[in-house]
């Protein structure tokens, strides 16, 4: 009966979407109104006022920096969340982390893995620091960063895994992306410009092309290693499974 | 009726329905978070259709490319926002998971309750 019930609840809601979508404009004419209103502003000026060739990577760190900062501000309160609920783990204890699957992995996937990861970082980094001038960005690049360790981490296990990424490293880093990015918005104050202003009016019209670029790639550099030390601690957090954390029914 | 130009939307639809069905029928709870995973993805793929322009060329200036036939650059960096706060729920919601197992043994939500009921 319920499962009559929540069917018959799906399938309404199914044919109610797709006849909202049936009436919208066709997909990629050039004359809808998500062409023709907002966008077309951003794509001639984003260039000379943001400096930055790749104008999504203009509009997350210049145009929505605000938006950018609360999100970044929400990638830590997750990490601070998952923390608070599993707990860290404890420095020197890390050797009695049970490996959670019994059978250890092959020569052959070993050796891919230790000669895939570092080209993985390669072009992480390449990712992070070419996000304003093509596809890329601080936040993919930070992902892919945590993916390389989380591949690192099934094959070669948490203990190695933590002792080359070891916590004294990433409690610092974790922050990262929040501190760059707070700390470039107060010295655009400083600047005389408001919160988050990149251009600054003290400064002479001529340096304004390089001081907006290499303070987009610090915001993105920031963002890049705190994402990636952020999903790596949550990572280890999930992994780890401690003997003493019996199941208390 | 553009069902058929707007075939992005429906399959968007379409998959949110799927994601829906299975947070309300499946009892395991890591199946409800995959469903939830699959509804942020119709809803992303639905955002980022939205912004595409027939036979349009990526955001990025210095190719040549004319800026009237670059594809709409603002649902792309909001969606990428919300990857981000994906991600973030997804692990919150993970790291429950793991706590809730440790503590009862087990993951079908049915059973949760009836152990909540004769606990308590």
């Amino acid at each position: 009966m319920k499962r009559l019930v929540s069917l018959f609840f799906i399938g309404a809601l199914a044919l109610l979407l797709l006849y909202v979508v049936s009436r919208m404009p066709p997909m990629g004419d050039p004359g809808n109104p998500t062409a023709t209103r907002v966008v077309p502003r951003y794509l001639e000026r984003a260039e000379e006022e943001t400096h930055a060739r790749n104008v999504v990577t203009g509009i997350i760190i210049n145009y929505r920096g605000f938006d950018t900062l609360g999100e970044v501000t929400v990638i830590y309160c997750a990490l601070a969340a998952v923390l608070a609920v599993l707990g860290r783990e404890k420095r020197g204890r890390i050797r009695d982390y049970v490996e959670l699957s019994g059978f250890p992995s092959s020569v052959i996937v070993r050796t891919m893995v230790a000669l895939v990861v570092p080209f993985i970082l390669l072009f992480s980094l390449y990712t992070i620091l070419h996000g304003e001038i093509s596809p890329g960005g601080g936040f993919q690049g930070g992902a892919v960063i945590g993916a390389s360790m989380i591949i690192f981490t099934t094959i070669y296990g948490l203990h190695l895994s933590s002792v080359k990424v070891s916590q004294g490293l990433r409690s610092p880093l974790e922050g990262s992306a929040v501190i760059t990015f707070f700390l470039v918005g107060v010295l655009g104050l400083f600047g005389g410009g408001n919160f988050l202003t990149y251009a600054w009016p003290k400064v002479s019209q001529a340096l304004h092309p390089a001081l907006v670029t290499w303070l987009t790639v610090l915001v993105e550099v920031g963002i890049g290693l705190g994402g990636a030390m952020v999903l790596v601690s949550i990572l280890f957090a999930m992994v780890r499974e401690e003997g003493a954390d019996e199941p208390l029914a | 009726m553009n069902l058929w130009p707007n075939l992005h939307y429906a399959v968007a639809m379409v998959l949110f329905c799927i994601g829906l069905y299975t947070v309300i029928m499946r009892r395991n709870i890591i199946k409800k978070i995959i469903g939830l995973n699959i509804m942020e993805t119709s809803v992303f793929l639905f955002l980022i259709s939205i912004g595409y322009l027939e036979g349009g060329a990526a955001p990025v200036h210095g190719h040549g490319v004319d800026p009237s036939r670059m594809v709409n650059p603002l649902p792309q960096s909001l969606i990428l926002t919300a990857i981000v706060v994906a991600v973030s729920v997804t692990a919150l919601a993970l790291s429950l998971v793991i706590l809730l197992y440790r503590q009862f043994g087990t993951l079908d939500v049915s059973r949760l309750f009836r152990e909540e009921e004769e606990a308590g």
